[in-house]
């Protein structure tokens, strides 16, 4: 569906010229309806991923293909294609409704009042809708962003930081129509500094560090249980066992790390001491974690016996 | 395609109207004209009357020709700067439509606005009581073939460069200055001095007016028309050799500026 092979950006800047590798060998493979999430620090190059995969930005070498074709400019394969830019570079002359209106109606298809009057209503957009976008909060041109992009229906979706400025109701609301759309076989690719979105939403992940990818994988795979380690949160009453690692006190609520080994010792202290006990369950490796051990060089992807990828933290 | 025809030039149009630079800059102009037409409301010589109409007809079209102007630079510089291309060429909407549509959109601006002139000058003769003569639709329909040309031509260099050296490249260094260093080399080559440098000199400035774009190709044959606003049978071909002229600007300026477009790694 979409492919990079050996993508390199290099811009030159500064006075002399020098050069600034943006993509530096970037190989990706986004399938057929997969939820993918390129996720990466800042300057990582999530972005400059996502203009080569639109055509707005020329690789210096390397191929890029969407539906297998090389995107090019206003190319005719864009019919089935929405995107949702980090920065809202709109036009700010036009009103609300009227952006909506005009970016709607650049699919070349006609579209009537009904559907923008809904798409507002949707985004809690309808009491701003002559309200010109330079007047319009971050929140609100991402909003108008959203309403263009799912107007169509579009079978590929390009969301660069989608969430950024949208209140939490509307952030939640937007989880929801994601879902639908990809439940409906759309494929969508996303950038996203936050990684719980991307853990509740994407099925596939590419972890992007210095214009290359660390790792693309399944989400399943970068967040694996840890067998070996019980995560207790509880009521301490002064009392914590020494085998207990990485302690954290927050008032009463005592969370920390239990041993496997230790799990019956604990249970009984709990029983015999009557602590309240709030949480016991596998610690699970969140895709923060895997991030931050991958990106680190503290963990690398490895086959478990079963045969399947999980992190391994070195 | 009409309707992504349509849907641009509706947001340029748009564009234009709210535009606060052009705003300005075409209320300060009025102002100017209307304080310059006080006077004739005073006097009762029909000739005093026709001068003011005259000179009120000919800065309205010189406004004119600015103002397509800044239309043509305007468009460009705003979109490329405000980065907003990013949300048109994501789309099904090719740079080859985007750029005709910005191009007729300020094509139908001019057009409107010599209208506007055009009635104005009717109105004036009537209120004055003079002939409505024949010379003012020449005019209008002459500067709006002109405007048609300058609005492409500050597009191209919009594309290019930077707005405010594209406003200096079209306002000073355009094909009347290296007309009049090309008389001056040549007048001075007659003179006697006849070095290798001047004469390369001489070819470049000549070369150069060649090149660059002329505001009124035919003015020497339509300048009378301009004063006395009386147009001879003969006369109104040059409107045809102005439109043709312009038409085979406007088409190289659009084939520039779209090859300019497309070779930009970053939109």
């Amino acid at each position: 569906m979409i492919v990079a092979e050996d993508v390199h950006v290099h811009f030159p800047t500064g006075l002399f010229r020098r050069r600034v590798r943006a993509l530096d060998g970037l190989t990706l493979d986004v399938r057929d309806g997969d939820f993918f999430a390129l996720v990466g620090q800042n300057g990582a190059g999530k972005s400059t991923a996502m203009y080569c995969f639109l055509g707005l930005l020329r690789p210096t070498s390397g191929k890029v293909q969407i539906m297998g074709q090389s995107p090019e400019l206003g190319a005719r394969l864009y019919k089935n294609v929405a995107y949702l830019p980090e920065e809202p570079h709109y036009h700010l002359y036009l009103t609300v409704e009227e952006a909506t209106r005009y970016y709607s109606s650049l699919y070349g298809k006609r579209v009537s009042d009904k559907t923008i009057d809904d798409s507002l209503e949707r985004l809690g957009l309808a009491q701003f809708k002559t309200l010109p976008l330079a007047k319009c909060s971050k929140g609100m041109k991402q909003k108008v962003g959203i309403a263009q992009c799912l107007i169509h229906e579009p079978q590929v979706l390009f969301l660069d930081e989608p969430t950024r400025g949208l209140d939490p109701l509307i952030v939640r609301e937007f989880r929801e129509t994601l879902r639908e759309i990809h439940q409906r076989g759309a494929t969508i690719v996303m950038n996203s500094h936050v990684l719980s979105e991307i853990e509740m939403l994407a099925n596939r992940v590419a972890i992007l560090d210095r214009g290359k990818v660390v790792v693309q994988d399944e989400l399943q795979n970068l967040l694996t249980l840890n067998q070996e380690l019980y995560r207790v949160v509880f009521e301490g009453n002064g009392v914590v066992p020494e085998y207990l690692t990485a302690v954290e006190r927050t008032g009463h609520l005592v969370r920390a790390f239990l041993p496997k080994a230790r799990l019956c010792d604990f249970v009984e202290l709990v029983r015999a001491s009557g602590m309240l006990l709030h949480e016991c369950s596998l610690k699970k490796t969140s895709l923060e974690e895997s991030f931050f051990n991958l990106v680190k060089g503290e963990a690398t992807l490895t086959e478990n016996a079963g045969g399947n990828r999980e992190v391994s933290v070195s | 395609m009409t309707e992504l025809l349509k849907a641009n030039i509706w947001a340029d149009v748009t564009f234009y109207r709210r535009s606060k630079l052009l705003l300005a800059f075409m209320l300060v102009f009025l102002l100017l004209t209307a304080l310059q037409s006080l006077p004739p409301l005073f006097m009762d010589s029909g000739v005093q009357s026709f001068n003011s109409l005259q000179q009120i007809v000919a800065d309205l079209n010189f406004f004119l020709l600015i103002l397509a102007g800044g239309m043509g630079l305007l468009i460009i510089s705003s979109h490329l700067r405000n980065r907003n291309l990013k949300m048109v060429f994501t789309k099904p909407c090719s740079p080859e439509l985007w750029l005709l549509s910005a191009y007729l959109s300020a094509a139908a601006m001019s057009l409107f606005l010599n209208l506007v002139v055009l009635g104005s000058g009717v109105l004036l003769s009537v209120l004055w009581r003079l002939p409505v003569r024949m010379g003012l639709v020449f005019v209008s329909a002459e500067t709006f073939a002109v405007s048609l040309g300058l609005i492409a031509f500050l597009m191209l260099l919009a594309m290019i460069m930077h707005p405010a050296l594209a406003a200096i490249v079209a306002l000073i260094f355009n094909a009347d200055l290296f007309y009049q260093f090309d008389v001056w080399t040549k007048a001075a080559i007659r003179s006697g001095n006849s070095s290798i440098a001047l004469r390369m000199v001489e070819r470049l400035f000549h070369g150069l007016y060649i090149l660059l774009p002329m505001v009124y190709p035919f003015d020497k044959q339509t300048q009378n028309i301009h004063t006395s606003l009386r147009v001879m049978s003969g006369e109104w071909k040059y409107l045809l050799f102005s439109l043709g002229y312009t038409l085979a600007l406007s088409a190289f300026c659009y084939c520039v500026s779209l090859f300019a477009l497309k070779r930009k790694n970053h939109i």
